[in-house]
């Protein structure tokens, strides 16, 4: 289908972008290896004093901040670059461009960008995971990987919904240059498990900002304490997102066509 | 044959905000937003054939990109109707964008960090050409453009000038039977203006695509353009020839003279627009020049004498500025 | 000489004006303020109370005072110049500020103070949301609060001279973005925003004693809480001044050389 050969041409040219590959993937370890260091290091002074957190151990914690870097590195190597650059098509003009094109316009604007670099932070993700499962007292046997994968595929389109939101937001509040930061700054909490803050925090990171079923959910399912119940709740979640996301973008374009109705 | 654009009564109308400077009236708007009503484009009634090359003239803000973006698709219409090529453009059919193309000046569609040729794969992805459809066309507009040196450069390492050809080819690879070009010269200098002109009009002789270019530099209109449509406040001032819109606007005639240098103050015949040595030029109303003419020959002695219209930049600024109706 | 004075009124108001006009941006930049302390102090609270109530002296509610007071002072302290300056060599807009018969830190000093009054609107409720969520033990001691005020002001000079000097950094380096980090880190652990450092192991607590973050918003925090015997608020004033004196040396060295370089070198 046109879809798949429109996604192959984009990674190919996001590939061919960006020359100096090799410099900004070893920054970019540095850097979220700086920034994992930092994460890790909270936990360690946590548990310096205390020996579960919220009925997490230690390794599962390190799990959590795992899934944490994969998600986030998975989120800025195309769909952050791309919405933002779609964002800045809004309010210099270029965004006219991909309304004259024959194809979707969501698909041209979500896949504008690659930054491929960004694979070493879910190296990294996947690197303390793999620490943290060896680590763990309990065995990760074949279920609980689908489980985990289940989790981390409904996660990724239940984040991938929330920002197509977010920049369709861009519609109507084009002044607004950091929406996207909001993401960004509710994630932080991803960091620790979103079932020991207050309930009204937790209901938020849940549903309306959905960082919980990004990272705790996968983290859960790694170290077997996720129910089948939850994997539902995302998969119809996601679902559900998915429709509305979509609803959203499409009313979003008439706004900025400035269709009345 | 049935038309290919047609509009009527075609209106676009916005609210923006408005405010005003200091402190207090900054601090009034985080709670109170004012606004006002702009109506972009009042009612604009015109309609094209097949292979037409068409020039909107305007001011800046005069409505001429709001219609040009109507036409396109990328506007919804607040009111009328807009047929292209049998579609509406609002609906922003697969089919219809398939057979148009959007150039505006000093934006780019290329990818920045890449190679040219990189950028016209996606496009050829994208409008879904056949790899021989492909190969033939970038060939042609090689040729036609002489990109041939640079399709391996990133875009970001060429000239504006240089950056343009690109775009435009481009632009131009799925064959589109429509060409909406916004501003295209602008910012380039007058040597690649030029190439870009014939370009476009050579494109429209072979192969009958529709052109519809706006622009405020005359000389894109008067070089490419047959067809010349003014546009002010939203309106349609003119529709038609560029030698109608200057017989029908100009109401002065300009006279350059050569006389003696001691000939004395000519602003008894007309206004001197300037006087060097014994080259005087003068601005005199139309209905008044074979008068005027008469008088100066029987006054001086004329070594030479010219009437002209005045250059059309000018009438333009004063059909803008309101000076005539 | 005064002249820096007599601009800032001024600036002030031009910097107020903007700061007016990006009031959304700016709001959405103070989610992750507010949501950073509101973090760790859920952190730690739930550490005291699996603890039986308390830990390294401090109960949940008293975590909440301190963390709430944390999220005023860093509020008060944090800059975001390190962010923009490459930006600003990149698009020019430093060579005006360079031709300006003032020394480029005033403008910023004052864009940063305009926001900060701007944003007060949304971090004001932010720490009352805390408050009311997490209820606060709050006991004020009379001189310590009194030490706090002036302590705070020289904390937040401090923290702009630092964060202003590791700017300087752009002239350097187009990397500046890993610099950042680093310090970043630092300042996490070693000011007091990960934790009280009196819950750091021990050794790290001595170290964040003697380096100038601590005293930028973890010390004028547990001055506020009247943690403090006055010994210890003493000898940490004198420790603030000197790295305040250490760093006005640094940042005016360190700016000729980086005038110096950027004029030979262009942008």
């Amino acid at each position: 289908m046109n879809t798949l050969r429109l996604l192959g041409v984009f990674l190919r040219i996001g590939l061919l972008g960006e020359t100096q590959y090799r410099a900004n993937f070893v920054i970019q370890l540095f850097e979220t290896g700086l920034s994992m260091a930092t994460a890790l290091g909270a936990v360690w002074v946590v548990f310096s004093q205390t020996e579960t957190l919220g009925g997490w151990r230690s390794a599962e914690l390190t799990a959590l901040i795992g899934v944490y870097f994969i998600v986030l590195g998975a989120i800025n190597v195309v769909v952050a670059p791309s919405l933002q650059k779609f964002m800045e098509g809004i309010v210099n003009g270029n965004f006219d461009y991909t309304l004259t094109k024959p194809a979707d316009a969501q698909l041209l604007a979500s896949l504008s960008e690659v930054r491929i670099w960004r694979l070493a932070d879910v190296g990294l993700g996947f690197a303390a995971l793999g620490i943290a499962i060896v680590r763990q007292s309990a065995e990760v046997g074949w279920g609980d990987a689908a489980k985990f994968s289940l989790a981390l595929f409904t996660g990724g389109v239940v984040v991938y919904s929330f920002w197509i939101m977010l920049a369709t937001l861009a519609f109507w509040f084009i002044r607004v240059e950091n929406i996207l930061q909001i993401f960004w700054a509710m994630y932080t909490a991803a960091r620790w498990p979103v079932g020991i803050y207050p309930g009204w925090l937790k209901w938020t990171l849940t549903v309306i900002v959905p960082v919980a079923f990004a990272v705790t959910v996968p983290a859960e399912a790694v170290s077997g304490r996720v129910s089948n119940g939850t994997l539902l709740g995302a998969a119809v979640l996601a679902v559900l997102l998915a429709a509305f996301s979509r609803w959203f973008w499409k009313t979003g374009i008439k706004r900025y066509a400035g269709a009345s109705s | 044959m049935p038309r290919a654009i047609t509009l009527e009564n075609l209106a676009k109308s916005y609210v923006v905000p408005v405010r005003e400077a200091g402190v207090r009236a900054g601090v009034v708007s985080l709670f109170k937003r004012k606004t006002r009503k702009v109506e972009a484009v009042k009612e604009v009634s015109l309609s094209l054939e097949a292979g037409e090359i068409v020039g909107f003239l305007g001011p800046n803000g005069a409505g001429k990109t709001t219609t040009l973006k109507m036409l396109s698709g990328l506007l919804h219409p607040s009111a009328g109707s807009v047929t292209v090529l049998g579609h509406e453009p609002w609906r922003r059919e697969n089919e219809f964008l398939r057979q148009i193309t959007l150039v505006m000046g000093q934006r780019n569609q290329l990818i920045w960090d890449i190679p040219v040729l990189d950028s016209f794969d996606r496009n050829r992805v994208i409008y879904r050409l056949s790899r021989a459809e492909y190969r033939e066309r970038v060939d042609d507009l090689t040729d036609l453009l002489e990109l041939g040196h640079l399709l391996n450069k990133p875009v970001r390492n060429l000239s504006l000038g240089e950056r343009m050809k690109c775009e435009v080819a481009a632009a131009l690879l799925h064959h589109p039977r429509i060409l909406f070009l916004d501003e295209p010269t602008l910012g380039l200098d007058v040597s690649m203006q030029r190439r870009l002109r014939s370009f476009i009009a050579r494109y429209n002789k072979n192969t009958g695509a529709s052109v519809l270019l706006t622009s405020h530099y005359m000389a894109d209109v008067e070089a490419l353009c047959p067809r010349v449509v003014v546009i002010h406040h939203g309106e349609i001032l003119f529709d038609g020839k560029l030698a109608e819109l200057i017989k029908r606007f100009s109401a002065q005639k300009t006279l350059v003279l050569e006389v003696d240098e001691d000939s004395g103050d000519l602003s008894r015949f007309g206004e001197v627009v300037s006087s060097e040595g014994g080259r005087v030029t003068l601005r005199v109303p139309k209905r008044d020049t074979a008068e005027v003419t008469a008088r100066i020959l029987r006054e001086l002695t004329v070594h030479d004498l010219n009437v002209a219209d005045p250059p059309i930049e000018e009438i333009i600024d004063q059909v803008f500025s309101g000076r005539m109706s | 000489m005064r002249s820096w004075l007599q601009v800032y009124p001024a600036f002030l108001r031009t910097a107020l004006l903007s700061s007016i006009q990006y009031r959304a941006s700016g709001a959405i930049w103070m989610i992750g303020s507010i949501l950073e302390p509101l973090i760790y102090l859920t952190v730690w609270s739930t550490v005291a109370r699996s603890q039986g109530g308390e830990v390294g002296g401090y109960t949940a509610q008293e975590f909440a005072a301190y963390y709430a007071i944390l999220l005023l002072v860093n509020h008060l302290t944090f800059t975001w110049i390190m962010h923009e300056f490459q930006y600003r060599i990149q698009y020019g807009s430093l060579s005006f500020a360079l031709l300006r018969p003032v020394h480029p830190i005033h403008a910023d000093i004052a864009e940063n103070i305009a926001f900060k009054a701007v944003q007060l609107v949304v971090i004001l409720p932010g720490l009352i949301l805390l408050c009311v969520a997490f209820r606060p033990h709050f006991e004020p001691v009379g001189w310590s609060l009194a030490l706090f005020v002036p302590v705070l002001f020289f904390g937040f000079l401090l923290r702009f001279l630092i964060e202003w000097t590791l700017a300087l950094g752009a002239f350097w380096t187009t990397r500046v973005t890993a610099m950042n980090q680093i310090y970043f880190s630092l300042l996490m652990f070693l000011s007091g925003r990960v934790a009280p450092i009196s819950l750091l192991p021990l050794w790290v607590s001595d170290i964040a004693q003697n380096l100038p973050f601590y005293y930028a918003i973890g010390f004028p925090v547990e001055l506020a809480l009247g943690r403090l015997s006055p010994e210890a608020a003493m000898r940490g004033v004198l420790i603030q001044l000197v790295w305040l004196a250490v760093s006005g040396v640094g940042i005016s060295l360190i700016w000729r050389r980086a005038t110096k370089r950027f004029t030979a070198v262009g942008s």
